[in-house]
């Protein structure tokens, strides 16, 4: 939708109030006519009443820029957007206006209608300071690293200003760079200050500084209200920079205090529902979200997130263990209606044991159940990580309160929800313990690690891009290891990061033990900053960890450091001998692609091609060789993994079928036939418990055959000794099949 | 404590349980047209002309004799040919017997027709209807397993016919998976899913459905094809007999108990269809004691007999 229908479309709303934008409104952010600067200077002081005054008299005058600024300020943004239009085609070359309407847009969430006009003012004059800073802006909202550049280009170009000060210091903020946020903070005071600007928005940044530094009501808070009484931002400026560091209970604190000086800062309130939400208080958040719609309905995140709400209902809520017994629930788990059937089971499962693991481990008792929410619709969780800086995220952790993707709402093996989860609640722990103080990268890093842990088919396996910036000195300082969650400076950055952070982990456990793990998560728990932390835990300094830690990657890199061309060249000469069905052809170049590239078990892996060509020579102990190590390194695709434990069990080997078929449950439980063949090998087993697990969850399925699915849960009762549910479950099989001969001999069986 | 519902019996199960036990009247002969269109390539030839071989013996067995099986493949199959098939048939077929038509290859659709290839002209679904509609079978059963198949369902309608076909219209043009599926469910214990030892062209149509489905999630790719049934009582009309049935269907001797059997089927049906109205145990324990006597009834079939039995595979 272009941005002129869609403000068209919107319900235009003039409030009786000014719209909360104080400062900085002046040429870095483009020209405004001086007829503005007596109402600005009123609404920047708090004077809302004299402000609207002054801004309806300039709606009386000829300019329309000026009466769009005013609209814009009077909170008819619909108007404002008219009047912009308006000056845009009485004066097209102008860049300012672009820049100007740019920035009503970037006021309305629409962040690339914002780009759009900027990128239009950067065409009609390539060296226009406020576009680019716009330019900046906006892509600093995303995270983008490019923001940099762009600001310190600006800079440059403009030393004298406070905008490209302010929108480093905003950055910097982000990245934990507490040092260079002042460094920027003093420079934008100054230049506000020598240019008559109003300095709100730098006492506002000030203020999230000392907060970062420990001090949340320090002095600049009281300098921006004693300015402003109603420049509730200073609040809601920390309470973002909270979110950031994952300190939600305390983000929501900032933002009730936002919401109390300034309750027409809509955005606050949006703000401060979504993070209700995030600490599981969904109506108290639906409250704020309304409010917010009432007066901001351009809002994407508000909107969205009322419509998530909204879906809640399809949801039902379980508990684990025994919600009457003393002890209480230790979690609960909300599923979709249409699955809980399917995933209950499994899901309860793996958060009573991570709770039990992480719990001793980490040595931090939880003090409230975990909330651990799974969506089918990918849309509903991705409302639950908006506006969060990452990648294409699978899960998200809030403290108690865990949202991710369902298997059901993915492709299957494209999401092993079981590492995502355990990835999810290590977070709990990590973040729990320090009362959220624990840096992104080393709560990153544990979690990483933990998947590697729990299982060897767990975790993510070493990418070739992980490879890459290994080879090229990529990998940041772990000081500064931060850095590459928050603004990625190359493409693939915060991948790599990632997995950077989970090998520190497994380094710092091999080398020093895991205990130094725990002690080092308690050291963050002091607010220890990263490298300080180090240095006290691990008696090393940051610097030195960091060559050690080189040696290490490449050491536990081994073939693959500098075997990716090889791996590369070999690969392809097997695929192409596959292509062929040269079986033979295929063996010796895929045998020197695994030796080049071991972990890779991507798509078109050595291993499956190796699997299929010993198959093809009639070699299937060589091709279950071959497929056990695929996936005993992680690999996951399900067609390959069915097929092995297929093989597996006509080569007798049931043990070994149930654990790769017990494998798929994590990767791909919608998959009616594991659940079949799994109950069969723990009934065969005399396990039946677990037996009678999957042949529930092959009825949840609702299977084609359902008198099959009843007969063989009928089965697994018999073998438990509760004849009672064995003949419910007969006869339900009979009543679909009544001439089903082993449902008949069973209902004997049971009756006799 | 954990909430959960324990999963009913669903009406739409009930429903499709009674539909597949009632009764249908019974057919003197079913004869069936298996009609292998051009692959085009080898590997669409050798997969065509398996699927053919494969169905081929299974329609023999339920056909009764080898003569009511009808085969055009190669150069055999075209439209003259196949014409003529239907012409001798719309002589020798009787009112109360079955048609089938499995037409297996490649079809096309030009916006107004469907046509399905073979050496020289192609035939149309207009050429087919007329050839169909001049078969006096009051029961028939027509499957279409190539692309573009559904730009036949139109015209094909009857209510005398049950259609298959691959594809939901004639637009879904890619080379379809459906057959394999199809062929398969002939001799899948999963697809006879109400266990009496025989598959219906339901049977076959869900199997098949569901496995196509699982296809194209499975290779991660989005599915070109939607396969589709129309038609009534598609639960009655016997493709295939498995393992003991086939055996029993051709013993004399068993008639007796056979019809003790059925006359108990159709008691369990009948109280199925009381479900509702009776209270949950007492609706149980009925449907136990005749189950019982069937179970009773079914040992005494089997210990006569000497047929294999068992648990199909």
């Amino acid at each position: 939708m272009t941005r002129r229908v869609l403000l068209a479309v919107s319900a235009g709303f003039l409030l009786a109030g000014v719209q909360a934008a104080h400062g900085q409104r002046g040429s870095e952010r483009g020209f405004r006519s001086a007829d503005l600067e007596p109402c600005d200077a009123h609404h920047d002081r708090g004077r809302i009443a004299q402000a609207a005054e002054c801004y309806r008299l300039v709606l009386r005058g000829g300019d329309p820029a000026a009466q769009a600024e005013a609209h814009w300020q009077l909170g008819d943004l619909k108007s404002a957007n008219d009047r912009f239009r308006e000056a845009v085609r009485l004066d097209p070359e102008n860049p300012d206006l672009r820049v100007r309407w740019g920035h009503l847009y970037i006021h309305s969430h629409q962040q690339q209608e914002a780009a759009t006009l900027f990128q239009e003012a950067l065409e009609i004059d390539e060296d226009h300071i406020p576009a680019q800073l716009g330019m900046a802006r906006v892509l600093a909202s995303r995270f983008e690293g490019k923001a940099v550049e762009l600001v310190e280009e600006a800079l440059e170009e403009r030393p004298r200003q406070a905008e490209g000060h302010l929108l480093l210091a905003r950055m910097a903020l982000e990245e934990g760079d507490l040092e260079a946020a002042r460094e920027s903070l003093e420079s934008a005071l100054r230049n506000a200050r020598d240019l008559g600007m109003a300095p709100l928005e730098t006492y506002s940044l000030l203020a999230s500084l000392e907060m970062l530094e420990g001090d949340p009501d320090n002095d600049w808070v009281s300098k921006a209200l004693e300015y402003n009484p109603r420049y509730g931002e200073v609040y809601s400026d920390q309470a973002h920079f909270y979110v950031i560091t994952r300190r939600y209970r305390e983000a929501t604190e900032r933002l009730r205090r936002a919401v109390d000086v300034a309750p027409r800062l809509w955005r606050a309130h949006a703000e401060l529902g979504v993070n209700l939400m995030r600490e599981g208080h969904d109506e108290q958040g639906r409250r704020h979200l309304e409010i917010a719609y009432e007066g901001d309905p351009y809002s994407a995140k508000t909107v969205n997130t009322l419509r998530l709400l909204d879906t809640y209902d399809r949801f039902e809520t379980f508990a684990s263990g025994d919600p009457e017994g003393p002890e209480g629930p230790r979690a609960f788990v909300r599923l979709d209606r249409e699955e809980s059937d399917l995933l209950l089971p499994y899901v309860l499962d793996l958060t009573e044991r991570a709770i039990a693991e992480f719990s001793a481990k980490y040595q931090f008792e939880l003090q409230r159940p975990v909330r651990v929410e799974l969506y089918p619709n990918h849309d509903d969780f991705a409302v639950r990580t908006m506006a969060m800086p990452g990648i294409g995220l699978l899960g998200v952790t809030f403290g108690y309160v865990v949202a991710m993707d369902s298997p059901t709402g993915r492709e299957p093996g494209g999401f092993h929800w079981g590492t995502t989860l355990w990835h999810e609640l290590a977070h709990v722990f990590t973040l729990e313990s320090t009362d959220h103080l624990v840096p992104r990268w080393y709560s990153e890093g544990i979690s990483m690690y933990e998947e590697w842990k729990a299982d060897p088919r767990w975790g993510e396996a070493v990418t070739p891009e992980y490879i890459d910036a290994v080879r090229k000195g990529e990998l940041l300082p772990v000081a500064d290891l931060d850095r590459g969650f928050i603004r990625p400076r190359y493409p693939g950055q915060v991948a790599v990061s990632y997995m950077q952070a989970g090998y520190v982990c497994q380094h710092i456990a091999g080398h020093w033990g895991e205990a130094k793990l725990v002690e080092l998560l308690q050291g963050f728990a002091k607010d220890r900053p990263t490298g300080a932390n180090i240095r006290e835990v691990l008696g090393i300094a940051p610097e030195e960890f960091d060559k050690q830690f080189g040696a290490y990657m490449k050491q536990e890199l081994g073939a693959a450091y500098d075997g990716l061309p090889r791996w590369r060249r070999r690969l392809k000469a097997a695929l192409e001998a596959a292509r062929e069905k040269d079986w033979e052809g295929v063996l010796e170049p895929a045998r020197e692609a695994r030796e080049a590239y071991p972990q890779h078990v991507g798509t078109g892996s050595s291993y499956s091609l190796l699997a299929s060509a010993h198959n093809e020579l009639d070699n299937r102990e060589a091709a279950i060789e071959q497929l056990q190590e695929y996936e005993r390194r992680g690999g996951r695709q399900p067609a390959t993994l069915r097929k092995l434990a297929r093989w597996l069990e006509e080569a007798g080997r049931d043990d070994e079928a149930a654990y790769t078929y017990h494998g798929l449950l994590y990767n791909w439980p919608q998959d009616e036939e594991t659940h079949v063949r799994l109950g069969e090998l723990y009934l065969e087993a005399g396990r039946t418990a677990l037996a009678r697990r999957e042949f529930e969850a092959v009825l949840a399925l609702d299977p084609l055959d359902r008198a099959s699915a009843e007969y063989n849960l009928a089965r697994a009762y018999v073998k438990i000794g509760d004849l009672a549910k064995a003949r419910l479950h007969v006869l339900r099989a009979l009543e679909r099949a009544p001439t089903y001969r082993p449902a008949l001999q069973l209902l004997l069986q049971v009756k006799r | 404590m954990i909430r959960r519902q324990i999963p009913g019996l669903s009406l739409t199960g009930l429903f499709a349980a009674l539909w597949l036990a009632v009764p249908l009247p019974a057919v003197a002969a079913t004869h069936f047209i298996v009609v292998e269109g051009l692959g085009g390539t080898r590997g669409y030839t050798e997969r065509f002309r398996n699927q053919v071989e494969k169905m081929l013996p299974v329609l023999r067995r339920t056909a009764g004799r080898d003569s009511l099986v009808h085969v055009l493949a190669g150069t055999e199959a075209t439209g003259g040919r196949i014409g003529a098939v239907f012409e001798e048939l719309r002589r020798a077929v009787a009112p109360g017997d079955a048609l089938a038509v499995f037409l297996i290859g490649h079809g096309s659709h030009d916006g107004r027709h469907y046509k399905f290839n073979i050496p020289g002209p192609d035939f149309t679904d207009d050429q087919l209807k007329g050839w169909l509609d001049a078969v006096p079978a009051a029961r028939q059963l027509v499957v279409s397993t190539t692309s573009s198949s559904g730009g036949a369902l139109e015209t094909l309608k009857s209510p005398r016919r049950i259609v298959v076909t691959a594809t939901r219209n004639g637009r879904e043009r890619n080379a379809t998976v459906f057959g394999q599926y199809w062929v398969e469910a002939f001799s899948a214990a999963s697809a006879d899913t109400d266990k009496n030892e025989s598959i219906s062209a339901l049977e076959a149509f869900r199997y098949a459905e569901s496995k196509v489905k699982a296809h194209y999630a499975d290779n991660k790719q989005l599915a070109t094809e939607h396969p589709q049934i129309q038609g009534e009582r598609a639960g009655g009309f016997l493709l295939a007999r498995l393992g003991a049935a086939a055996e029993l269907a051709r013993d004399p001797e068993k008639r007796e108990l056979l019809d003790q059997r059925e006359e108990l089927e159709r008691r369990i049906a009948d109280l199925t269809l009381r479900k509702d109205d009776l209270p949950q145990n007492e609706y149980l324990d009925a449907l136990q004691a005749l189950l019982l006597e069937l179970a009773e009834l079914q040992e005494r079939i089997d210990a006569d007999g000497g047929s294999a039995r068992g648990e199909k595979q």
